[in-house]
């Protein structure tokens, strides 16, 4: 899958990678570790800069804690 | 106007198997329309050991041909949050649109759930909330319209799902017998 931006694309397949065999190797077997760091960090300084380019940053972060808030009160079920 | 709809149904999969192919669900046929996804944060929840993901998602913006004078814009943007909680076998996918909220807000949210009783089994249950305050008398034709969409989006997601089950479950197939030959080799 494509990145946002095509410039950030190679890093974001290098994180994907990185994370998807983090996340069966890893993750699931119950490992506490949060490897990718170092690429998701560059992949990040160059999807910031995409994002602020296309005036996106403000609509991301004034969305951010409003996600499911809909379904904020139904949640109580789930954890049962 | 508030509009919830919801399904539930089941995977003939392991919870493992299920929520690696939720987090690696595009691209897939079924999922022509999102067009690029990026990851804008990766954490673990050092209290619970929550794994939470945040993403973007750009689809196109197909909608019906009554509402195009209203709507500008050709993509459209949709935020998403993942929880993964390992232990209890749960995961919980958020996600809300960040463009065309004029129009309406489409929240929805995904449980993939171990099932209890069969552990190659994953309960599933869709939820989605719409709200719509445009007005001008066209909340019906927004209610209907969405009706219809969520059926449809379900039906391509789980299409989708299966999708990316079937080559999860190839790969992990293939790894395992990679593994038997290289013991046999030894």
């Amino acid at each position: 899958m494509e990145s946002i931006s095509k410039e950030c694309t190679p890093l974001k397949h290098e994180y994907d990678a990185c994370f998807t065999k983090w996340y069966s190797e890893k993750f699931l077997q119950g490992a506490k570790t949060n490897d990718c760091t170092k690429v998701f960090k560059q992949y990040q300084e160059c999807l910031k800069r995409v994002l602020k380019e296309k005036g996106l940053t403000k609509m991301i972060s004034d969305a951010r804690p409003a996600i499911g808030s809909v379904f904020a009160d139904r949640d109580g079920d789930e954890k049962k | 106007m508030v509009k919830f709809f919801q399904q539930r149904y089941s995977y003939d999969y392991s919870w493992n198997t299920v929520s690696y192919a939720f987090l690696n669900r595009y691209p897939n046929p079924f999922a022509t329309h999102v067009l690029t996804a990026d990851t804008l944060d990766h954490r673990i929840d050092e209290e619970t050991g929550e794994l939470r993901i945040t993403r973007l998602l750009r689809k196109t913006n197909s909608v019906p041909r009554w509402a195009r004078s209203i709507i500008r814009g050709n993509d459209a943007y949709i935020l998403e949050e993942v929880v993964v909680d390992r232990q209890a076998g749960r995961l919980v996918s958020k996600t809300r649109n960040i463009t065309h909220t004029r129009l309406m807000k489409v929240e929805e949210k995904q449980t993939l759930k171990a099932d209890p009783l069969d552990q190659n089994q994953t309960l599933c249950k869709n939820e989605t909330s719409i709200v719509s305050s445009i007005g001008y008398g066209l909340n019906s034709r927004i209610e209907n319209f969405s009706l219809s969409r969520f059926a449809e989006n379900i039906s391509k997601s789980r299409k989708g799902m299966l999708y990316v089950l079937e080559l999860a479950q190839r790969k992990g197939l293939f790894r395992q017998r990679l593994r038997v030959e290289q013991q046999l080799e030894n």
